[in-house]
């Protein structure tokens, strides 16, 4: 444990160097830890063990069956629906991660410029993220029913925009990036007016303006932030289940089965509570490697 | 004795008699929405203020997969209700698993009931390997709804304004045929969207029809019987005899606002029907019959709510709990006339037989042929209602009848990921 006392303070204190290694803050300030330390050991850690521990069981939804070894893995590693799921998820996220990035970019330096009508765009466009999972979707399933809903009656289709493999998973992302834009709006926003207008007068008065003033310090001095959204956003896209499982229920024939789905049903409907959690504890390997490699390949950039 | 003393003893022989006067509660968990949960509630109030022994204390949660996935982890913990709704469709599932109280005859005659009271196939339905796991309620099969105006137009009624009998696949299609042709309107209304459960009901009342069966030996066996039901259905929607991608509300609103002839849904769409005329909303004169024979018999798709008792992790109910649970199911059958506006069929004769249920249109229209013929989902673990079978059968279904899949390879993918499901166990 490194002493954290700066010289003045310890003069100011005076304890004498290397005579106390531990403050005497320690033990209050781990009891003032403890609570979150507890929820975290037993809602977290202890979760995660027993997951790995159930993944290596045959066990129903309730009880723990017989130690089987790795041959839910063995299993799962050639089965054609997880690695369909694992593709879908994949997809979805593809569909999501930079669409979302992006635009959330583009609103905040539209909504940044606005003088007056700031803060009423601003809560325009983070009004639908305020919205419950619930509400989002079943708003969507009416303005694109196919026979009742909106689009149906503007212009005439009568596309079951969840129903056909083709439109079902771009149309989920939609709804997502609707959904969700609003917040990265926010978050963009706060990193653009941490960005000093003093900056922007220098560049000015070296004839910088418009799109050579984004590229060269807009662009740069918010890096920060979309590596921020991109991370957030792309943990957020492999983890979804919400809108599938309303939307599409993982159809029309699994073309939208997403992994967290497929671990759902495979513990709470086929109650096989052993091979759902090798599916958990083996995406959860997936979400790490894939954090891993994007947080390599982001932090050369900054 | 002090003053003191005198007091406290006279507190606790007020509070003693407080106590003794106590109701005993009885819990009860049930999945049951809308109008369903509305006359349970009438049910159950009906009940707590006709004793003062036993009160019972319901709570609604969502029906499906979050229901039973409750009830089964409360019970494996001891923290299961005294009282449960429960398919009977998924008796065979719970009952090897412990997780159902049987109930006994003697439990059953104390309050007055006995087998011979109920419709033969829902006590069938609601035991397993010779004991009852559950009393069943009522049963909700498919029929068919008829729009009388638009039938009349396409010459399907008879003199008496009600739908002529159809006994076979040719006549119904004929009539589908005669409505388009006459009328302009689509036929059939069904709900037949990406993860509908009705093209299961009806593909299963099709199989049975044929005499065929869906399971053998843990393996689908539907053959050729469940390649030609589900052609069937695909060519009705090909014909543009039905609505496509019709999901479950806009299938109820094509028939209610007179868009198509006929449909096909549960029991459970007649109080819509019965209020709809009451407030003028439904334009036009109904009726109501059972799915016709499409084939050799007149099985059809349906299921049951019963009452069941979670057998609770090393707790078994107590004894006056139990009488309790006992006495209000036995009120609830004898009241089963105010369950039976729902749609329902109540499964106790008695109630079935009465002048009264006679009079309940246009319930008695359907309600015994339907009962007689009805037929459950097959037994077994993966079975019943929201059940992993279904679940498998609502991905290639509905694809096969939008031309998505053709109906072979529609037949052959559902097989395939069936027989996956149902060669694993649940485990242990």
């Amino acid at each position: 444990m490194r002493d954290t006392i700066p010289p003045q303070a310890r003069a100011q204190t005076g304890i004498p160097r290397g005579t106390r290694r531990r403050t005497p803050g320690g033990p209050i300030a781990l009891l003032m830890l403890a609570p979150f330390l507890i929820a975290y050991l037993l809602f977290f850690v202890f979760p995660i063990g027993r997951a790995v521990q159930l993944s290596l069981t045959q066990s129903s939804l309730t009880e723990t069956g017989p130690f089987v070894g790795l041959s839910n893995y063995v299993q799962l590693a050639g089965d054609p629906d997880f690695w369909a799921s694992v593709l879908h998820t994949g997809q979805f996220a593809l569909y999501t991660v930079i669409p979302v990035t992006l635009l959330g970019m583009l609103m905040a330096l539209a909504v940044n410029r606005l003088v007056r009508a700031r803060n009423f765009a601003q809560a325009l466009f983070f009004l639908p993220f305020v919205l419950p999972v619930s509400v989002v979707t079943l708003l969507w399933q009416w303005i694109l029913n196919s026979s009742f809903g909106l689009v149906h009656n503007l212009f005439g289709t009568d596309i079951a925009w969840f129903g056909e493999p083709a439109t079902a998973m771009p149309m989920v992302a939609l709804v997502t990036v609707w959904w969700t834009v609003g917040f990265n709006m926010l978050l963009f926003l706060a990193g653009l007016q941490n960005i000093s207008r003093e900056v922007y007068e220098a560049a000015q008065l070296d004839g910088a303006q418009g799109w050579t003033a984004f590229r060269t310090i807009t662009w740069p001095l918010l890096w920060p932030v979309t590596t921020l959204v991109f991370t957030l956003q792309l943990i957020a896209s492999l983890k979804i289940f919400a809108q599938v499982y309303i939307l599409t229920g993982g159809g029309p024939f699994n073309s939208t089965q997403v992994v967290l789905q497929y671990m759902y049903n495979t513990a709470f409907q086929n109650l096989d509570a052993g091979y759902a959690s090798a599916i958990a504890v083996a995406f959860f390997l997936i979400i790490l490697l894939v954090s891993l490699v994007q947080a390599a390949l982001l932090r050369g950039r900054s | 004795m002090t003053r003191i003393t005198r007091l406290l003893t006279l507190g606790a022989l007020l509070t003693g008699s407080a106590l003794a006067q106590q109701p005993t509660k009885i819990t009860f968990w049930n999945f049951l929405g809308g109008g369903d949960g509305a006359r349970m509630k009438t049910l159950i109030d009906g009940y707590n203020a006709s004793q003062k022994k036993y009160q019972v204390q319901q709570t609604v949660l969502q029906w499906g997969i979050p229901f039973y996935t409750k009830v089964r982890t409360s019970t494996s913990v001891g923290q299961a209700p005294d009282l449960i709704s429960f398919h009977l469709s998924r008796i065979s599932g719970w009952a090897p698993a412990n997780l159902l109280r049987p109930i006994t005859t003697q439990e059953l005659s104390s309050v007055g009931l006995k087998q011979a009271d109920f419709f033969p196939r829902l006590w069938n339905a609601a035991s397993y390997q010779g004991k009852t796991y559950a009393v069943p309620l009522d049963t909700h099969p498919l029929v068919l709804y008829y729009n009388k105006d638009v039938a009349r137009k396409a010459g399907l009624l008879d003199a008496n304004g009600n739908l002529k009998p159809m006994n076979s696949v040719a006549q119904f299609t004929a009539a589908l045929k005669a409505v388009k042709d006459k009328t302009g309107l689509a036929g059939l209304a069904m709900e037949n969207h990406s993860t509908a459960y009705m093209p299961w009901r009806l593909w299963l009342t099709m199989v049975e029809q044929q005499g065929g069966s869906i399971v053998t030996n843990n393996k689908i066996s539907a053959g050729e019987a469940g390649k030609k039901a589900l052609t069937i259905m695909a060519d009705w929607m090909k014909q543009g005899y039905m609505p496509k991608n019709s999901d479950y509300p806009s299938s109820v609103a094509q028939f209610t606002t007179g868009k198509t002839a006929f449909m096909i849904n549960g029991v459970w769409e007649v109080p819509t029907m019965v209020d709809g005329r009451k407030t003028g909303k439904l334009p036009f004169d109904y009726g109501v019959a059972p799915l016709p024979k499409f084939f050799g018999n007149q099985d059809t798709w349906g299921d049951s709510h019963g009452f069941a008792i979670p057998n609770n992790a090393r707790k078994p109910i107590p004894a006056d709990r139990l009488a309790g649970v006992m006495d209000f199911i036995a009120y609830v059958q004898k009241n089963a006339l105010t369950w039976a506006q729902g749609g329902h069929i109540p499964a106790y004769l008695p109630v079935v037989n009465s002048a009264k249920y006679t009079a309940l249109k246009p319930n008695s229209d359907y309600a015994k042929v339907s009962a007689a013929n009805v037929t459950y989902d097959p037994p077994g673990w993966y079975s019943g209602a929201a059940g992993p079978l279904e679940a498998v059968s609502i991905k290639y279904f509905p694809a096969a009848m939008a031309g998505q899949l053709s109906v072979d390879k529609a037949m052959s993918l559902f097989e395939n990921e069936a027989n996956r499901l149902m060669a694993g166990r649940p485990k242990p």
